[in-house]
């Protein structure tokens, strides 16, 4: 039971950093991607690859996936400055989609569909660490980046140029730099996501970072409220409780768990955004025409 | 000869394309949403035509059923979905995500009721026969291109030769305007949707009888509609329809030089291109940052 909980929240505070760095991009910088799982995908593999080939230490795999998604942000960075509204959106979906095509058939990187297996547990030192202890670490430094940035003059830039573009041109922000930062730090975390992903299962392969999965990350930060700082957490820890409360309801034949599980999360989208467009605990009269 | 089949066979299957794409095109040049759940109309008439040939229902019958659920879905939505989040002025991501959850729903309830994996039919008009030397083609591609044809120009006919055409029109272009000579845009609009959706009946009933439907079928079809429509120019009927073809031809003339697993990346890679260096499209007007 321990072992079940503690994977559990494991687990919550993976989608977690997910979650706030993706609502990071979104409610802040009103940048919609839904191509999020592609940079936790990223980051997962070269996590594993580098506990697999270098060193099983955590930091340096965290380090390096940071750095390799964040350097292939660009692929996001770039359409977010051409484009806005549905064609971002257009596009970010067709980076999914690529990504997806590649994370299968790059093998000698990512082991195609049947994935990389065997990645050694986490070790500081030679002791080895749960991914627990530095999922929590990573989310609470992550949080704290966002409230600090969010409150600071670059979260205020972003602010003003998710609302009016023109305006905070015109004002002299950078609106080009500004934008890319932000993509760029937002992958870096997913890519963080990832690598702890990566070692916490022991096993990633393709089907982890898919479109469903961009979008139950998208999910979850619209469930708690965009633009919020802990909403996007009380998202992950609602949507990742799901399948295990459903699986007290025995009257539902185990093969369907997951289709009803699927039609929940996207009843719960549909009609939170028809009666409730904010979130649950976002501000019901702010922010009723991003974008 | 190999690249003649697979250029036919591209035909086919872009012609299909070409009518879900105009369909998507039409809804949201003339109501500006951007309709995701597109595809599952795609999905329902597809499955409803299933159910009622493997029922032995008149054929006729069976198509009248599809076509009926795809608007009844498409204006279902419009009423429903889409009215009540643009009365209180949501932004087009609260669409995108309300829609995304419905396509989600009948995927799934889909996969409940009519079963997972690949279903097709078999037709007289899907048996192949070689026309040329090593080169196999069906009735069915006659009749795609023919429908796909027949549709375009009834489309064509009916947007500029009526009222009610030269009114949706109207309401692409200034919806305000529109209702200042007191038009309701929200007729209309349902028009549009019943429109729009009804095009995606033919594509989806023969599919059915050609590559077969599965419940996921829906997201593939969405993903491509929402790609011809960037990639035609947003705005434009015949560049969505074009770039529909063109996509369908792509993805099946690309495996000459790859394997399968990579044509749809190879149609969002077009897609991708065209955001990033012509976000107009073919024929679009610019459009504004």
């Amino acid at each position: 039971m321990i072992a079940y909980f503690s994977n559990l929240a494991t687990l919550v505070a993976i989608f977690g950093i997910l979650a706030v760095t993706l609502n990071f991009m979104v409610g802040f910088a009103g940048i919609f991607s839904v191509a999020h799982a592609v940079f936790f995908g990223l980051g997962a593999y070269a996590g594993a690859q580098i506990a697999l080939t270098v060193t099983p230490n955590p930091f340096l795999a965290c380090a390096v996936a940071a750095g390799i998604a964040g350097v292939l942000s660009l692929c996001l960075a770039l359409p977010a400055l051409r484009v806005r509204g549905e064609y971002f959106v257009a596009a970010s979906l067709g980076l999914q989609m690529v990504a997806l095509t590649l994370f299968s058939e790059v093998k000698s990187l990512t082991g195609g569909i049947g994935g990389l297996t065997n990645i050694p547990r986490p070790q500081v030192f030679d002791v080895e660490v749960g991914v627990l202890p530095l999922a929590l670490l990573a989310l609470g430094v992550l949080l704290w980046a966002i409230h600090a940035m969010a409150n600071g003059s670059f979260g205020r830039t972003l602010k003003a140029i998710r609302d009016a573009e023109s305006a905070a041109e015109a004002l002299g922000k950078p609106v080009a730099v500004a934008k890319a930062l932000a993509v760029a730090f937002a992958c870096a975390g997913a890519g963080v996501a990832g690598a702890l992903f990566a070692l916490h299962m022991s096993f990633v392969n393709v089907e982890s970072f898919t479109l469903d999965q961009s979008v139950l990350v998208m999910a979850m930060v619209i469930v708690g409220g965009t633009g919020t700082l802990f909403g996007p957490l009380v998202g992950a820890v609602l949507l990742l409780s799901l399948p295990s409360a459903l699986s007290f309801l025995t009257f539902i034949p185990p093969t369907e768990v997951g289709s009803v599980q699927q039609i929940i999360y996207g009843l719960a989208m549909t009609l939170l955004m028809v009666f409730r467009p904010a979130g649950l605990l976002g501000d019901q009269n702010k922010g009723k025409s991003h974008a | 000869m190999l690249f003649v089949q697979l250029l036919l066979g591209g035909v086919q299957n872009g012609a299909l394309y070409a009518l879900t794409a105009a369909g998507f095109a039409l809804i949201f040049g003339a109501t500006k949403v951007f309709h995701v759940a597109h595809g599952s109309a795609f999905t329902l008439a597809g499955y409803v035509f299933l159910y009622g040939w493997t029922h032995n229902w008149n054929s006729l019958l069976s198509c009248l059923a599809a076509v009926l659920v795809a608007v009844a879905f498409g204006v279902g939505m419009e009423r429903l979905v889409y009215r009540p989040i643009q009365r209180h002025e949501g932004s087009f991501f609260t669409v995108f995500v309300a829609a995304f959850g419905v396509s989600i729903v009948v995927q799934n309830l889909v996969g409940v009721f009519a079963g997972r994996g690949f279903a097709s039919i078999d037709t007289p008009l899907s048996n192949a026969s070689e026309v040329l030397p090593e080169l196999f083609l069906a009735d069915v591609f006659w009749v795609a291109i023919l429908v796909a044809l027949v549709m375009f120009v009834a489309l064509t006919l009916f947007l500029s030769r009526t009222n009610a055409g030269v009114a949706l029109r109207a309401l692409a272009q200034n919806p305000d305007l529109l209702r200042a000579y007191g038009l309701s845009s929200s007729r209309l609009s349902m028009l549009a949707f019943a429109l729009g959706s009804a095009l995606v009946a033919p594509a989806a009933i023969l599919s059915a009888m050609t590559t077969g439907l599965n419940e996921a079928v829906g997201n593939h079809v969405m993903l491509l509609s929402m790609a011809s429509t960037i990639v035609g120019g947003v705005g434009s009927l015949r560049g969505a329809a074009l770039a529909g073809l063109l996509l369908g031809v792509a993805e099946s003339v690309v495996l000459v030089f790859l394997e399968t697993q990579w044509a749809s990346a190879a149609s969002f890679l077009v897609l991708f291109g065209f955001i990033l260096f012509k976000p107009s499209g073919m024929f679009g007007a610019a459009v504004a940052k």
